[in-house]
């Protein structure tokens, strides 16, 4: 198994992204730190449904906007599985507000969950492999470190802000060994409403603006984790993966696939 | 290029590239709001600069990390000149800390400032150029919103998140008239330049020389007129080709 005996920390596990990995990544062999909030109810089937693949997996509750929680939960997972050999960075916590009426408070709460947890999980987690020489970091971010949606800003803000730490990592982790990535993912099913728009029609009829016609799958997204995972790309540091399709290529709207039984629609 | 009875705010103006884009307002006909936090004695200069030379210049003090202290600097610039015109967001920390040791407090002044602070002055002066129906606002980055900066992580966090601030804003405020452009300068000499470094080398900086304030601040006055009407939502690399080489 590709993964076997790696030891993989992920963020927001009970996430859907979270759940596809967590499930992909025990698969082929990797031990799971789960990390989630206290509130998820749904992280015990995981845990359970990961170890019937034969995985360990450990579920942690660690507040990733402060590094010393992150430490505290470092100390007791390396007595269970020992350190930490790939960060997922899948926090992505979205807010739909504008430039004009946005609130202080939902601002700062979008860019502590999405990148002060990537800055204190790149110090905490990052500094760690960084000792030992050894270690992969991705992020799994968003075509909106690239490209406003005109529907939710601040996400936008902290996805830009993210990527460039993840440019950053992979300068001051890289000459440890540490391997680091940002991954911008497009449009999945829910994208018109998390991004849909009256500023900006890119959400419009978004899914035939995908040559291939399909919004990715989080089950795509752990295949692409699963092979970065390996370390096996050495040369792939400090890269940002589009992963949409194709999608930010489109131009010409009338040239764009119709799928069948889709109507036009304005969001 | 007239910018003869505008007003504007510049925030950081009492040194470096502030200062600079401040004085190329004021000498084209600018009333400039000169912002400053604790660089009292350098606003003081600026303003003293603009006034010997027949301009004219509001001074105010204000912490941008704080959106009251935001409100109060431009509802009283607005209140003095009858309006806003033109923001300069470029008031911004560099703290250059290892990333190992950047404390939590530190993170947090950090992001408040460059991306809070540039956020919530364009939030601020928004109400007042809806009323003109038109704007101009320009946010000073950095070459570090596009390649890193390799000793300070957080600082190019924020110019990261900048770059989208300028893009979403852009396409939200247009319909306001209201343009959002970015300038990104490479090295540029603020003085402390001329006492760390030595000539600079062509292999790194093509024309033989860094940048200076005042070739911040002529792109500035550029963005700032009415002959940039048609340009919003860019981000300009101002670096003498230094990002090429």
């Amino acid at each position: 198994m590709r993964l076997s005996n790696k030891v993989v920390f992920i963020t927001d596990a009970g996430s859907e992204s979270g759940r596809a990995l967590s499930l992909r990544l025990a698969q082929d062999g990797a031990h799971l730190v789960l990390n989630s909030k206290a509130n998820d109810a749904g992280i015990p089937n995981l845990a359970q449904a990961c170890r019937a693949f034969g995985s360990q997996v450990v579920v942690v509750r660690a507040d990733l906007r402060h590094r010393a929680s992150i430490a505290g939960v470092l100390e007791q997972v390396s007595g269970q599985l020992g350190f930490i050999d790939i960060l997922l960075h899948n926090n992505s916590s979205h807010e739909r507000a504008s430039v004009e009426d946005g609130s202080e408070d939902g601002f700062l709460r979008v860019l502590r969950e999405n990148a002060k947890t990537a800055f204190c999980c790149t110090q905490a987690i990052g500094g760690q492999m960084a000792d030992r020489g050894s270690g992969t970091v991705l992020y799994l971010g968003s075509i909106h470190a690239e490209k406003p949606s005109g529907a939710a800003f601040s996400y936008s803000v902290s996805q830009g802000a993210i990527q460039m730490l993840a440019q950053e990592a992979a300068l001051f982790l890289g000459r440890h060994g540490v391997q680091v990535n940002y991954l911008q993912l497009g449009p999945m099913d829910d994208a018109d409403r998390m991004f849909g728009s009256t500023i900006s029609a890119l959400y419009d009829n978004y899914r035939r603006k995908i040559p291939g016609g399909a919004v990715g799958t989080y089950d795509e997204l752990a295949s692409i984790i699963s092979f970065l995972g390996t370390g096996e790309a050495r040369c792939l540091n400090g890269a940002c993966l589009r992963l949409d399709g194709g999608f930010l290529l489109h131009y010409m709207d009338h040239k764009m696939a119709k799928p069948v039984g889709e109507e036009d629609s304005k969001t | 290029m007239s910018l003869s009875g505008k007003t504007a705010i510049v925030t950081g103006a009492g040194t470096g590239i502030g200062k600079g884009i401040a004085l190329a307002l004021a000498a084209r006909g600018t009333k400039v709001s000169v912002h400053y936090n604790a660089s009292e004695a350098g606003a003081l200069d600026t303003c003293k600069q603009i006034e010997a030379s027949g301009g004219e210049c509001l001074l105010i003090q204000a912490d941008v990390s704080k959106e009251q202290d935001i409100r109060r600097m431009v509802d009283a610039a607005a209140a003095h000149w009858g309006g806003i015109d033109i923001l300069v967001n470029n008031a911004a920390l560099q703290l250059n800390q290892d990333w190992r040791d950047y404390t939590e407090d530190q993170f947090e002044q950090v992001m408040a400032t460059n991306l809070k602070g540039y956020w919530q002055c364009m939030q601020a002066v928004i109400p007042y150029m809806k009323v003109s129906k038109s704007g101009r606002i320009i946010l000073i980055s950095s070459i570090h919103a596009k390649r890193p900066t390799d000793f300070d992580v957080v600082y190019a966090m924020t110019k990261g998140g900048i770059k989208m601030l300028g893009r979403e804003s852009a396409i939200e405020l247009a319909q306001y008239g209201i343009t959002v452009n970015t300038v990104e300068p490479g090295a540029v000499d603020v003085g402390k330049y001329r006492q760390s470094h030595r000539a600079p080398d062509r292999r790194k900086f093509p024309l033989g020389r860094v940048g200076l304030p005042a070739d911040v601040a002529s792109l500035v006055c550029y963005l700032a007129s009415e002959e940039s009407s048609f340009m919003t939502g860019t981000a300009i690399r101002l670096d003498g080709a230094g990002m090429l080489m």
